[in-house]
């Protein structure tokens, strides 16, 4: 019974840190039709900066996510007006081979910088935890899953309450529709995009110190995020926290009742079976694009 | 299209000799002696290892531009037929004996298999999805590789024999192999572009529910495009196995190498025969470049990424495609563009066969009896989200007639047309002929004779007008896939219904390049070749000059004439009201009201929702019937 508790309780902490990962994936696919696969590039790279900054000048990894994420905002428009606006009227599919590559070149340039072998972050606190009757709470687990909920309630405040929240919520819904009524698209999509690469300059602080990391690590997170939209439901905030907590329970229980080897295949399963069985995901109708009329 | 400006054309006679057809002729025989002759004339190893990994990026690239450049689907899972080609001969090799060449066909089979398998998972999923879905699906075999010991040999691998052959005779069985493997593939490639499979496949790259509704049976093409892409790069990746003598997971099912075959095709250029070929030549230079004199790792990967990248952005089309648009250009300066000229008069349908026969030796349809209903709706519902677009519609169209469907914007038309073709799915009833069809997949319907056009033209925009007119299907059979594309009774049928709507002179331009009221001829002229019993006509009239108008009721006047029932739905009253009868009212969603024009124009409950209180026909009718 307790194994069954922990093992819930550690799915949820980590589903909460890839809930804010897979909102930036979600938003920026619902607002451009575009699925950014350099997303767990970006992640590694916030997560090496995390390193440089805990290891160069001794900022806690936590803390450095005031300033990995608005690094990362700012690179990840710079990357927008770079080579994604370029293409915006292009076939989606140009959009996949073109962010598959920046990964591998991100992948490169972390190599090159930073080395190919595995970093980890370790804080004091990264051996302590809180305990709850017989209950373990890895204080670096409960401190990232707070911090993310945190930043996905700003995010959330962001899109319900901000101008430009409401721009980007419309564009989501009805792109036409939005630039119709005078939302320009370029620039919600500029900061979309943003955006999206910001949650993940947060995330890859969060993650640093709950995993080790290296360059080519990219893959197996890019893989987590698209699993848990497909999951979700493509282009949908909502489905992106369910498919989150979901992903997060199916990899600690086949960790805990399985074997750690197989967890690592949970997300392409995921993917594999839900676009078999449920295209659309949980919540999304987006994914099938059969129904335009 | 011609530019017009004042710069002199080249000499034509010189455009014919040095055209690029033959200078690409020229390059690919030159090409093709030098990688034949290459391992008789030299014995340097490492050229040799070089082209042998070329032709193992050919022969993927090649295969992937079946599904990826004609299909439009792009797969970034590749490299899982190299691994399991590479993992077929390993094992059966290693346990049951025998060269591993012998097992090249089982290579192959495997590969195709599990692409059928993936593709028939992936038939419902469009563009982005299907990426996914082959990405995922090249790590979850790695994965299995892995994790699987007793199977795979896990990530220890699989060690080959080293081959037994003498030490003379260096590599050549590898080589010739692989060589041998790309002619086949290229073979191939070059006859599905030329048959009814690969005219599908651009049909449904360029618009795949309208695939649908001309007869292309979408998931079995994809399906089956996607396990040609896959046979060769099977046994290709079975002799590349052997040759190197060692198997492992992150060797074989390597992302980086689904990449390389990706850039192969981007580069060289998607949807030509030479270009995937030209591609990986360049990638494996690059590719050893980057391992000889920068030291591999990352930055061979900053490369590949920055190319992949970099080729997006800069170079889309690839080489091959941006060198013969260059050409065409320069060649077509000054010459008379023919779009933009008048439209030949139509000319009635030849009566052999006429309007009935669609070349295949169909049977004449039975003359029309009135009163029959030929399509039936019985109670159709469709709802987007909050709103029902269509609410317990019921209403019935007999044969032989031309039957109006108006009502105010928004009213439902569009979705009734999308439910009737099977566009979309609905709950309620639809019968055709008898038939129950609402559960049918939009070919079938289109086999049991139901053709529609669209109220924004939906042609394949990179076919030729005259492709676009035999792109259509009767039935589905694994032989007429490979068919001739076009063959001479179609082309000569797709000619005359040219001559009919008045466009024969425009046969071979680029659908894209004609004015909105053209396409619509050229719709309406596909639409025929499928020989339809009931024609659904989406605004006919909307949006193209007076003169053309009239000419359309007079077309639809004469292929009523000749057996053919039509549903119109048009806002231009005096066209629907000279044309058609009866003539039913839809509003939010509901059949409200069915009768003559006459009737239509007077019912309080049509004037109300639609024509308004105040409607009076001003002007007479522009096209009686004689």
């Amino acid at each position: 019974m307790t194994e069954l508790i922990q093992t819930i309780v550690f799915g949820l902490l980590i589903g909460g840190v890839y809930a804010l990962l897979a909102s930036g994936l979600t938003l920026i696919f619902g607002v451009m039709n575009v699925i950014n696969i350099a997303h767990g590039a970006f992640l590694i790279l916030a997560a090496f900066l995390t390193f440089s900054l805990w290891s160069g000048l001794g900022i806690d990894p936590l803390a450095a996510i005031v300033i990995t994420t608005p690094a990362m905002l700012a690179f990840g428009w710079l990357v927008y007006v770079l080579t994604v606006r370029p293409i915006r009227r292009a076939p989606p599919s140009s959009s996949v081979l073109l962010t598959f590559g920046l990964a591998l070149v991100l992948e490169a340039a972390m190599g090159l910088i930073w080395g190919n072998d595995s970093h980890s972050v370790r804080p004091p606190y990264f051996t302590q935890s809180f305990h709850v009757s017989q209950i373990v709470l890895p204080k670096a687990q409960v401190y990232a899953c707070a911090l993310a909920v945190v930043v996905l309630g700003g995010l959330w405040l962001f899109l319900a309450r901000s101008w430009s929240g409401r721009a980007i919520r419309a564009a989501a819904v009805n792109p036409q529709g939005a630039e119709l009524v005078g939302i320009d698209i370029v620039r919600v999509s500029a900061i979309t995009f943003a955006i999206g690469v910001a949650t993940v300059g947060a995330g890859g602080s969060l993650i640093s110190v709950l995993y080790p990391f290296l360059p080519g690590a990219h893959y197996i997170w890019i893989a987590r995020l698209l699993g848990i939209i497909v999951l979700g439901g493509m282009g949908s905030l909502r489905g992106a926290l369910i498919g989150a907590l979901l992903l997060g329970l199916a990899e600690t229980f086949t960790q805990t009742y399985l074997s750690a080897q197989w967890a690592t295949a949970v997300p392409y399963a995921i993917i594999l079976v839900v676009l078999l069985v449920r295209p659309q995901g949980i919540m999304g109708t987006r994914l099938r694009e059969d129904v335009a009329a | 299209m011609s530019s017009g400006s004042g710069r002199a054309a080249i000499p034509r006679d010189l455009g014919e000799i040095v055209s690029p057809r033959s200078v690409g002729r020229a390059l690919v025989v030159i090409g093709a002696v030098i990688v034949i002759t290459y391992p008789l004339i030299s014995d340097d190893l490492f050229y040799q290892n070089m082209i042998i990994l070329s032709l193992l990026f050919a022969i993927g690239a090649v295969g992937l531009n079946v599904i990826m450049g004609w299909g439009g689907y792009i797969s970034l899972g590749q490299s899982s037929f190299i691994g399991l080609g590479a993992y077929t001969v390993g094992i059966l090799a290693t346990r049951v004996g025998g060269s591993p060449f012998i097992w090249l066909p089982a290579a192959g089979l495997i590969a195709a298999l599990f692409a059928l398998v993936l593709g028939a998972v992936a038939t419902r999923l469009r563009g982005h999805s299907f990426v996914i879905a082959t990405i995922a699906a090249l790590f979850l075999l790695q994965i299995i590789a892995i994790n699987w010991r007793s199977f795979t040999g896990g990530t220890t691998g699989i060690t080959l024999p080293i081959p037994e052959w003498d030490i003379a005779y260096q590599n050549w069985p590898f080589y010739y192999s692989l060589l041998a493997l790309l002619a086949v593939a290229l073979l191939v490639s070059w006859r599905i572009r030329k048959s009814k499979f690969g005219t599908g496949l651009i049909a449904i790259r360029e618009d795949e529910d309208k695939a649908a509704t001309v007869g292309i049976n979408t998931p079995v093409y994809k399906a089956l495009g996607f396990a040609a892409s896959a046979v060769f790069l099977g046994m290709a990746g079975g002799i590349y196995g052997y040759y190197l003598t060692f198997i492992d997971p992150t060797g074989m099912f390597d992302i980086i190498l689904s990449v390389q075959i990706v850039l192969a095709v981007v580069l060289g250029g998607r949807g030509t025969l030479w270009g995937p070929v030209l591609g990986a030549f360049l990638i494996e230079s690059i590719n050893e470049l980057a391992n000889q004199q920068l030291g591999g790792g990352n930055s061979r990967l900053l490369i590949f990424g920055g190319l992949l990248a970099l080729s997006i952005l800069l170079l889309p089309k690839g080489i091959i495609p941006s060198i013969q648009e260059r050409w065409e250009r320069r060649r077509q300066r000054g010459e008379d563009a023919r779009v933009g000229g008048r439209i030949a008069p139509a000319a009635a349908l030849a009566d052999r066969g006429g309007a009935a026969a669609a070349g295949d030796g169909r049977p004449r349809q039975p003359a029309p009896r009135a009163g029959r209903p030929l399509l039936e709706v019985r109670g159709l519902n469709k709802r987007f989200g909050g709103v029902k677009a269509v609410d317990e519609c019921s209403f019935g169209v007999e044969e032989g007639s031309i039957t109006g469907l108006i009502g105010p914007n928004g009213s439902g038309k569009t979705t009734v047309f999308n439910l009737i073709g099977g566009t979309m799915s609905a709950d309620g009833e639809v019968w055709l002929d008898g038939r129950r069809i609402d559960r049918l997949s939009p070919w079938r319907r289109a086999y049991l004779g139901l053709g529609r056009t669209f109220q924004i033209t939906r042609l394949f925009g990179e076919m030729t007008v005259l492709e676009n007119v035999v792109a259509p299907v009767h039935r589905f059979s694994v032989r007429q896939l490979g068919a001739g594309a076009v063959s001479g009774p179609e082309a000569a049928r797709a000619e005359e219904l040219l001559e009919f709507v008045g466009m024969r002179d425009y046969r071979d331009e680029r659908a894209a390049a004609l004015s909105f009221g053209q396409q619509k001829l050229v719709e309406l002229a596909q639409l025929l070749m499928l020989d339809p019993k009931l024609i659904l006509l989406d605004e006919p009239a909307g949006g193209i000059n007076p003169t053309l108008v009239g000419r359309i009721a007079e077309m639809i006047r004469e292929l009523n004439r000749r057996g053919k029932t039509f549903l119109v739905v048009e806002h231009d009253m005096p066209f629907v009201l000279g044309l058609c009868e009866p003539v039913l009212v839809l509003a939010s969603g509901t059949c409200i009201c069915r009768g003559t024009p006459g009737e239509i124009q007077k019912d309080a409950r049509v004037l109300d929702a639609y024509l308004g209180e105040d409607f009076t026909l001003e002007e007479p009718v522009a096209v009686r019937d004689g």
